[in-house]
């Protein structure tokens, strides 16, 4: 199956996870979109704008060999820098109590995974810092700048265990429908 | 001396529920539940193609995306006068049962068994003993000593190596955890089972949504689901029968697992049948078309009173007036401008934070009201509008769960037991139960439909100039979900969407009528207020849902603790 395509079987699946409604929060969804305009991605690997689905998030993990997970992150440093984490890292503190199913839900779908026997063999999560996040469409100048970086740590990591992927000689750039009139990101 | 509890769990998620409660000898005496974000996204839609709003709504809430979506286009449709084809109806009651039969399993087994549910304890059980019990209960075909005792072997990893994971943050061995050891083997069992009913029921709605968890298959007007049975592309009789082996193995679930474990539970824990009932005014909304009207309903809707199911009255089509006519917002203690109650044709969302006061605004949920009144949603009040209409499914399972209950608490349960913290999980499996029947029939509506050569799926929406005002509605898993739209010249000039956990965890209003939520832990046990298991119950009961619109992962702070006492 050829790798722009969502499907829920691949054995490699890149993840976009946020709010497309919320400001920066939409950077997980627009490296997503930004891979489909600008990449041929090979055989094996999906790629899925997967909003906040909180523990919605075990069919589109389960069974998968790779995950990447493309997400904002807290933490310190200034908006559009990015942060790497491998599972383990992503682990270290363990989840908090949940009162409601929409928690993000990265580390709990993985722990449910690990204790049912379906968990992935690897992860990457690919973090983005946000600036602005609240109501509102559009990436901040700073996180939309980010974008290519972004999208090009999960290239790398597709290559790395063994996807072929290619850039688009002509892309043509990635506008999806929640973006606003004068956004495209690049 | 009374104590303050706060139940705060903002670690990754700015903005989030937060509850506070007063106890006092051991019991809340009152309590305040808030929602911590400003959300007001309905802002977004304004001067948009009132065709495109369902794909923003969908997006309101990470979780519930058919939800927003389906009620959406129904408000569209209203506006317009709009029927849909009964292929469309079909398509989408097929989606949105799916859906529904998924939420309420995922909340029981992951988001609330383990309030009762004593992990730990379960490594004490004996598999035999838990399979013998098991094998009496249902005639489920995976309760056998070998599985029990894999879990039970896979759960001593985890805890010997000291990564009890997911488990982490249980109140494990606290004095109101009560099943004995076999029983809490057999719901871990069921629990990580559960896990992979999601995937089956995933891939319901992939195949006819054409996307999880977004779909992209609905339309203003219809579906947009091509039926050609000679075409592989389109929507065929693979795909029907796809879909019908996957409803077969979740009905058989819902059946032989679900619906024992939770009158197991509700039996086992008798003793907490007395609690969490709060407000006893109910209003469900009926869902399940039959007709391209939306005038007959296989789940029935209504509003009951004071607990006194001779109150009902029923809502009875998708242009109900009584529904329509009475439906306001109080933002009077949110953190809103002004102090006006609103019909939300003519609501405004102009937020103005301030600090939380006890006695004046404390939270950004506006309080929705019925009549004036605070109303409880939610599968209880379904079934109990059901109960009170005589509807024949809704008295078949509820008839059947109160007899389990009874049978194992060995005592006579009646349907008064239903307006409790445990009634909320009975009232939830109850519909789960229904809704694995109705997905069948609309399944087989659906082929009979297309056998007879029906294959029309959408109806192009025409817009007047001039102002449209419509509303919709859906009986969504958390309850009554309505959007509401005017149109101007094509274009949308406002929308509101009431959402059910705002009914549910919504303040306090101008008269200080507390809401559902509040009113629900008042008189609730609280044996150790460091670890306030019982709130959490009774919150949990409601199954909340309040931060619909972010999040942000937090991989490298600390998680902070959930409950202060102030």
């Amino acid at each position: 199956m050829a790798g722009s395509g969502e499907d829920e079987e691949a054995e490699v699946r890149v993840l976009g996870l946020g709010n497309v409604l919320m400001g920066d929060d939409a950077a997980g969804p627009w490296v997503v979109e930004h891979l489909r305009a600008g990449y041929e991605i090979g055989a094996g690997a999906s790629l899925t704008d997967v909003g906040t689905p909180g523990l919605d998030l075990v069919p589109h993990i389960g069974g998968a060999r790779v995950v990447v997970l493309v997400d904002t992150v807290k933490s310190t440093g200034s908006a559009g820098e990015l942060r790497l984490f491998r599972k383990d890292e992503i682990l270290k503190h363990p989840p908090g109590p949940r009162t409601s199913p929409h928690d993000p839900g990265v580390k709990e779908t993985l722990l449910y995974l690990d204790m049912a026997g379906s968990g992935p063999g690897e992860v990457l999560l690919v973090g983005i810092v946000p600036g602005r996040v609240e109501k509102g469409l559009g990436l901040t100048s700073a996180v939309a700048a980010a974008i290519p970086a972004a999208a090009e740590a999960v290239v790398d990591e597709l290559r790395r265990v063994g996807i072929a992927v290619e850039k688009r000689e002509a892309a043509v750039p990635a506008r999806p429908w929640w973006a606003g009139e004068d956004e495209a990101a690049t | 001396m009374s104590q303050r509890i706060v139940v705060d769990p903002v670690t990754r998620i700015e903005g989030h529920l937060r509850v506070d409660v007063e106890v006092d000898g051991g019991r809340v005496k009152n309590a305040w539940s808030s929602g911590q974000m400003f959300r007001g996204i309905e802002e977004i839609l304004k001067g948009r193609d009132p065709r495109d709003a369902w794909l923003f709504t969908q997006r309101f809430c990470g979780v519930c995306t058919t939800v927003h979506a389906i009620a959406s286009v129904r408000t569209v449709e209203n506006a317009l006068n709009l029927d849909v084809p009964m292929n469309a109806q079909y398509i989408r009651n097929l989606i949105v049962g799916a859906h529904a039969m998924h939420d309420h399993i995922v909340h029981f087994y992951h988001l609330s068994a383990l309030d009762w549910v004593d992990v730990v304890s379960a490594l004490k059980a004996d598999p035999a003993k838990t399979s013998a019990l098991a094998e009496s209960l249902s005639p489920w075909p995976h309760n056998g000593t070998a599985v029990l005792r894999s879990v039970q072997d896979r759960l001593k990893g985890f805890v010997e190596a000291g990564q009890l994971g997911i488990f982490a943050n249980g109140y494990w061995g606290h004095p109101a955890m009560k099943l004995p050891p076999e029983v809490n083997l057999l719901a871990v069992s069921h629990y990580l089972q559960a896990l992979e009913y999601q995937r089956k029921v995933n891939k319901v709605v992939a195949l006819l949504g054409s996307k999880t968890p977004n779909i992209q298959n609905l339309a203003v007007g219809g579906v947009a689901n091509a039926i050609n049975l000679d075409n592989e592309a389109t929507l065929n009789m693979t795909k029907l029968y796809f879909v019908k082996e996957a409803l077969d193995e979740i009905q058989q679930f819902v059946e032989q697992v679900y619906f024992p474990d939770v009158c197991a539970v509700g039996a086992l824990y008798a003793d907490w049948l007395p609690y969490g009932a709060g407000v006893k005014n109910y209003l469900a909304v009926p869902d399940f078309p039959l007709d391209e009207k939306g005038t007959q309903f296989d789940l029935p809707g209504g509003t009951i009173m004071n607990g006194d199911l001779g109150t009902v009255k029923e809502i009875k089509s998708f242009r109900d007036e009584y529904f329509k006519a009475n439906v306001t917002e109080s933002i009077a203690r949110a953190w809103y401008d002004g102090d006006w109650e609103k019909h939300p044709f003519d609501e405004d969302t102009v937020p103005k934070y301030g600090k939380w006061e006890d006695d004046g605004k404390y939270s950004w949920v506006k309080a929705p009201r019925f009549q004036g009144r605070p109303m409880q949603v939610g599968p209880l009040a379904q079934v109990l509008v059901g109960l009170a209409l005589k509807h024949e499914p809704t008295v078949r399972w509820g008839t059947k769960a109160l007899e389990t209950i009874g049978a194992v608490a060995k005592t006579k349960v009646g349907p008064e037991i239903l307006h409790s913290t445990l009634g909320r999980h009975a009232a939830r499996m109850i519909r789960t139960c229904m809704i694995a029947e109705i997905t069948q029939k609309h399944w087989k509506l659906l082929v009979e439909n297309i056998g007879k050569g029906d294959t029309e799926i959408f109806r192009k929406p025409e817009f007047p100039s001039g102002e449209q005002r419509g509303y919709g509605f859906h009986e969504a898993p958390r309850g009554t979900l309505s959007h509401w739209i005017v149109i101007k010249d094509g274009k949308i000039a406002n929308y509101q969407a009431v959402v059910p956990s705002t009914w549910n965890a919504g303040p306090r209003d101008a008269k200080g009528q507390v809401g559902p939520y509040e009113a629900s832990l008042i008189g609730n046990p609280v044996a150790d207020a460091g670890r306030p298991l019982e709130v959490l119950r009774t919150i949990h009961s409601f199954d909340p849902c309040l931060a619909c619109a972010i999040h942000t992962l937090d991989v490298e702070g600390n998680e902070i603790g959930r409950v202060r006492l102030a």
